[in-house]
């Protein structure tokens, strides 16, 4: 909603108030500033001149030489405008001057005769697009004075965020009701009471439904001389973004921003048969063309204008191209009326078509201001469109409503606002904006809302209006007496927030992206077609192709962040995200929503840690599983290779994930269960992603994995006797898995061995073709005594036939 | 044995005259000292010696021990304190290299501000639930009090999966899940993505709130300025002006805006804060009588209040972040920042 400071002024004196202070009042009541602009500063140093002789130029016939008195000075200036005469008070931009459009004007000479500045057009300060010849003031207008202030230009607008409640205050009118009330200061309106001379005998009006179109009114006025609108009505409408088109119509949009009414003005000699008709669409009438020239969808929901034969305007929304005022009109129809929100709203959805009037019937219009504004029309069509109003006409007014009236309790508003205020405050309080109250009994208030606050239904608006009126900010700040209560905190949640920190902890960003996604996404990583991932929820409004999908997965929008951070050099990655995934359940049900993390690694291993300290190398899929080990470790989560114990899986080539690498990929299972995998990245999968390196991912479902029972943490005593390390080289044929020993040395059943842990995988030089060298290192210790040398040599012989047996190895020394 | 004991004392004894290190002490340690030392294996060899000879032996090999040890530690004392003054002279370490420490990652700024938040609350003694980011149209609106074809649907920019299925565009469904299946009194945060069809320099299509709510017997609207003002204060660690103004959120009655003095300019007027100096951090309200009603709460006995937050506008606020998309990104550039 915009105004200007001076039409406020019409309607309530804010003498002795800035704009900053009249934004502020209105900010603190609830009807946010949104911004405080002065008007016309472009024109802030044009001034006003009078021409006291004019004479042709000596050297051009187009041209007049004018002396032009601005004060006390008197400037020769050259002037192309054909309406240029002596005694002209017009409007001078002198030397130095920029106009709109940034014109610089400069002293010069036109055709050797020396001109001291501009006499001006309407167009060329941007006023309107005349430009017919300079401006023509006022004969009494003095010369010399600021141009914008002698011609009332000098103004505020003002912007106001309206909230939706608000529908009183969508209007010039409304806005000065609340700052009179806040400044108790009168509020001057311009017509009240009014009310329609029943009945019109030029035209009928029947209405089919009362609850579609509560009230409808109308009168007409007769030679009407359409023309352009006086200036300052012209400026009310163009400071607020309104075009003006001609008088009439002007006046019904000032007339709307003033009342909040919307109003339509018909040309009488296009209505048939004198008649207007407020209904549904007949089946037939399927399309409906409004005064912007398209061609309109009806619904047989919607609601029409209709004369004697057809529709004329649709209602509250538009009117018709068929009835519209043009400049032939000499007799006019003007519609005051009333339609319901609900319908009015469903319709300009629709049709895609928001105007300032349904702006206004969607939240509500008050059924007994329509005549006010109606007369306030007639009143100003008669003033300067020439018109002549018949005094009757004629008002269907069927859907009247009975005046609210709510019981308000004392007691109960003090206590929901934690003031102690009394009845005569409150009285006083509401009373400020026109609300009566009246008291009851100490405790309870009558209390009659005026129709125009359509948002005021219960006990509890009128407690908001209370606190707003009361001023928020003298409320006291206290703090509530609660019970004690321990506040119950899901366990997810929490073990979320310390995987995050942990990851960070080994070098891990945390990445959040959109939940939606590319469709093309699901290609570019080569699901299969039977993959459930393929299975998308569809947004039915999305902004771009690129979030038209909920996500499936997580990898595409970190493989995009990859790209991003390696085209601004920043080669080595390590992103996690963690964060939902959605899977379609039934048609029209919300999908499920499952909890999965994820993270890519790509570059130096140790990222941008000192190169002095860590030499640079490159990650690969190691990294990866070990960042998943090392996840599965903070959870408690025990690795083991039993089919039914959490443990990592070498998928077969149906099994892998379709963009990770063959032998380059692990799953991470439990029984039948795939929690996740990892993995290098296909380099024709990350071509599609616009990258050129290796990347390498882990992807777990995590939700799943929060819900599995961690090792509890239990002491065991602290061995007293030493231990004795004992590192043996095995050969073993190349397809032998050097994890698969160290399990089957932890699985031997020999108490003595403690620990077991890999040193060194060697194959090449000095080792037979086929085969490999595996170097462990395993501890012996006894909860009981010393070993000795004899017990070390015993387990250790045992174990390395243990070893040949199983997996045809042999010591590499032997 | 007790000329044995008394060479193996001299030579030890002139053995530690010649050393001047810990490496050769503790040599020395071993060699005589020690569990297997050369003191030791004499000591077990005294069961040998006839019963006469025994104690004397005995007390005389103790002393002797006692005696080297005794020289052994003053030794090693010695060689301590002067090392010290030694190691400076003889390795030279240029200290202004980094230190030896593997770099880490960052939270995302957007976790680390609902952490933040979450805390705050966690303190006040409110627990943390977390809902579906594709929601029923029942919880987005109308258990809020916002019907089909009311104009407060126009604050949300909605993107709708079908007539009934969208993405949340507030938290504040939880209000409505929460006391459905919960009685008062509660104190609830509940933090999350959030989406609008929405996209330019101030709007990225989700972002995260938190909604809070309380609810219990004689609840007030002092109280809500109470609680968030403490949150307000916490959050921005210092004693900002605040300031509460009228609004219209559909699903509270008296509904506030809460402002804080703009924290860029401090309250005279920039860019950042419209010139106005002040910055809109949240809103709450009262919750609407009617939305108790649809939970089944009666709105006689209960009272209580609501309030939602936007972390990247929190967040832009605190960091000096001029660009909501940066937060989507994910450029290590931007997230090493915080």
């Amino acid at each position: 909603m915009k105004f200007t400071l001076d039409w406020l002024n019409q309607y309530v004196d804010t003498e002795g108030l800035t704009a900053e202070q009249l934004a502020d009042h209105l900010t603190m009541l609830g009807l946010e500033v949104d911004a405080v602009l002065p008007l016309f500063q472009d024109l802030a140093d044009l001034k006003t001149a009078r021409i006291t002789t004019a004479v042709p130029h000596p050297e051009a016939d187009r041209l007049t030489l004018c002396q032009v008195a601005v004060g006390t000075e008197t400037l020769q200036i050259v002037c192309g405008a054909p309406n240029a005469r002596a005694g002209l008070a017009t409007v001078v931009a002198l030397p130095g001057t920029i106009l709109p459009g940034n014109v610089k004007i400069k002293k010069s000479k036109v055709r050797g005769v020396e001109s001291c500045g501009m006499l001006c057009s309407e167009r060329e300060l941007g006023l309107s697009d005349s430009h017919s010849g300079i401006m023509e003031l006022p004969e009494d207008t003095e010369h010399g004075q600021s141009f914008i202030k002698a011609m009332g230009l000098e103004d505020t607008l003002i912007e106001v965020d309206l909230t939706p409640n608000r529908a009183d205050c969508a209007s010039v009118i409304g806005i000065a009701r609340e700052i009179a009330g806040k400044i108790h200061r009168p509020l001057r309106l311009p017509v009240q009471n009014a009310q329609v001379a029943q009945t019109s005998r030029a035209f009928t009006v029947d209405v089919e439904s009362s609850e579609l179109c509560p009230r409808y009114a109308a009168r007409l006025i007769t030679d009407i001389k359409i023309g352009p609108s006086p200036l300052w009505l012209r400026n009310r409408l163009s400071v607020i973004g309104l075009r003006s088109i001609n008088n009439v119509v002007d006046i019904t949009n000032f007339v709307m921003m003033e009342y909040g009414q919307p109003l339509h003005a018909f040309d009488f000699d296009n209505l048939e048969n004198g008649r207007i008709l407020v209904r549904a669409p007949r089946a037939e009438e399927t399309t409906f063309t409004t005064l912007d020239g398209m061609e309109r969808q009806l619904t047989p929901d919607m609601l029409l204008i209709c004369d004697g034969k057809r529709p004329v305007a649709l209602a509250g929304i538009m009117g018709g191209m068929n009835s519209e005022v043009t400049e032939t009109t000499t007799t006019v129809l003007l519609e005051s009326a009333c339609f319901n929100s609900v319908s009015i709203r469903k319709t300009a959805r629709r049709l895609n078509l928001a105007t300032d009037a349904s702006y206004r019937f969607e939240r509500g219009v008050d059924p007994e201001g329509v005549c006010n504004a109606m007369d306030r029309a007639v009143q100003l069509f008669c003033e300067f469109a020439g018109g002549k109003a018949e005094e009757n006409g004629v008002d269907v007014y069927g859907g009247k409503l009975p005046l609210k009236s709510l019981t308000l309790r004392v007691s109960r508003t003090s206590d929901l606002l934690g003031i102690s205020l009394s009845a005569e405050e409150i009285q006083e309080l509401l009373e400020s904006i026109g609300i009566r109250v009246k008291q009851k009994d100490g405790d309870t208030l009558w209390v009659n809302p005026p129709s125009f606050r359509m948002d005021i239904e219960r006990e509890a608006d009128l407690v908001e209006e209370i606190a707003r009126l009361y001023g928020y900010n003298n409320i006291p700040v206290s703090l509530p007496e609660v019970h004690l209560s321990y506040p119950e905190q899901d366990s997810s949640r929490l073990k979320r927030a310390e995987i995050r920190r942990f990851l960070t902890g080994i070098g891990f960003s945390e990445a959040i992206n959109y939940s939606f996604s590319n469709e093309k996404y699901i290609d570019l990583l080569c699901l299969s077609a039977n993959d459930k991932r393929r299975k998308v929820v569809r947004l039915l409004n999305p902004l771009s192709e690129d979030q038209a999908v909920m996500r499936t997965l997580l990898l595409p929008g970190l493989l995009e962040n990859v790209n991003r951070n390696i085209r601004f050099q920043k080669t080595a990655v390590k992103l996690f995200e963690i964060g939902k995934v959605f899977q379609p359940t039934k048609e029209g049900q919300q999908p499920e929503e499952i909890t999965r993390i994820a993270g890519v690694l790509c570059g130096n291993r140790h990222g941008y840690s000192p190169i002095l300290h860590f030499r640079e190398e490159d990650v690969d899929v190691l990294d990866a599983k070990g960042a998943v080990e090392f996840i599965l470790r903070q959870m408690r989560l025990v690795l083991d290779i039993d089919t039914d114990s959490l443990r990592f899986h070498q998928p077969t080539d149906d099994e892998i994930e379709p963009f990770a690498v063959v032998g380059q990929a692990l799953d991470l299972k439990q029984g039948d269960t795939l929690l996740g995998s990892l993995g290098k990245i296909r380099a024709d999968v990350l071509r599609g992603f616009g990258i050129k390196h290796d990347v390498y991912y882990f992807d777990l479902q995590l939700d799943l994995l929060c819900t599995m029972k961690a090792s509890p943490k239990a002491f065991s005593a602290l061995p007293v006797y030493p231990a004795v390390k004992r590192d043996i080289a095995l050969i073993v044929p190349m397809g032998v898995a050097a994890g698969d020993m160290v399990q089957a040395i932890r699985r031997s059943g020999d108490a003595l061995i403690e620990d077991v842990s890999l040193f060194d995988v060697y194959q090449g030089k000095n080792i037979k073709n086929g085969c490999k060298s595996v170097a462990l290192s395993i501890t012996y210790r006894s909860a009981t005594k010393t070993l000795t040398e004899k017990n070390v040599e015993k387990s250790n012989t045992k174990l390395v036939s243990l070893l040949t047996e199983k997996f045809g190895a042999h010591l590499r020394d032997a | 044995m007790e000329l044995e004991l008394q060479s193996l004392e001299r030579e030890a004894r002139q053995l530690l005259e010649t050393l001047s290190d810990s490496h050769g002490l503790e040599e020395f340690r071993i060699r005589y000292l020690g569990r297997k030392g050369q003191f030791s294996t004499i000591l077990r060899k005294l069961g040998t010696v006839s019963e006469e000879d025994r104690p004397r032996l005995g007390l005389l090999a103790n002393s002797l021990k006692e005696n080297i040890e005794r020289l052994f530690t003053e030794r090693l004392t010695e060689i301590q304190s002067s090392s010290g003054a030694n190691e400076k002279s003889a390795i030279s370490l240029d200290l202004t290299l980094p230190g030896r420490i593997m770099e880490t990652g960052r939270l995302h700024p957007v976790t680390q501000i609902m952490q933040e938040v979450c805390a705050i609350f966690e303190n006040l003694g409110f627990s943390v639930a977390e809902g579906p980011d594709v929601e029923q149209d029942y919880y987005n609106f109308e258990a809020l009090n916002i019907p089909a074809h009311h104009p407060a649907r126009d604050m949300h920019d909605t993107f709708y999966v079908s007539d009934s299925i969208l993405l949340r565009t507030h938290t504040s469904p939880m209000q409505a899940r929460i006391m459905e299946t919960r009685q008062p009194p509660l104190r609830v945060i509940a933090p999350g993505k959030v989406y609008r069809c929405d996209s330019d320099i101030t709007h990225t299509p989700m972002f995260h709130q938190v909604e809070g709510f309380l609810v219990d017997k004689h609840v007030s609207f002092a109280d809500l300025k109470g609680v968030l003002t403490v949150f307000t204060q916490k959050m921005f660690e210092q004693e900002l002006p605040l300031r509460f103004r009228p609004s219209f959120f559909p699903f509270t009655e008296p509904s506030a805006e809460v402002d804080i003095a703009c924290v860029i300019c401090g309250g005279s007027g920039c860019r950042v804060c419209k010139k106005s100096g002040w910055l809109e951090i949240l809103g709450s309200g009262m919750i609407d009588p009617e939305v108790f009603r649809m939970v089944g709460y009666d709105p006689e006995v209960y009272s209580g209040f609501a309030f939602g937050l936007g972390i990247e506008r929190i967040a832009m606020l605190k960091y000096g972040i001029d660009d909501i998309r940066l937060y989507y990104e994910n450029d290590q550039r931007f997230l090493s920042q915080f």
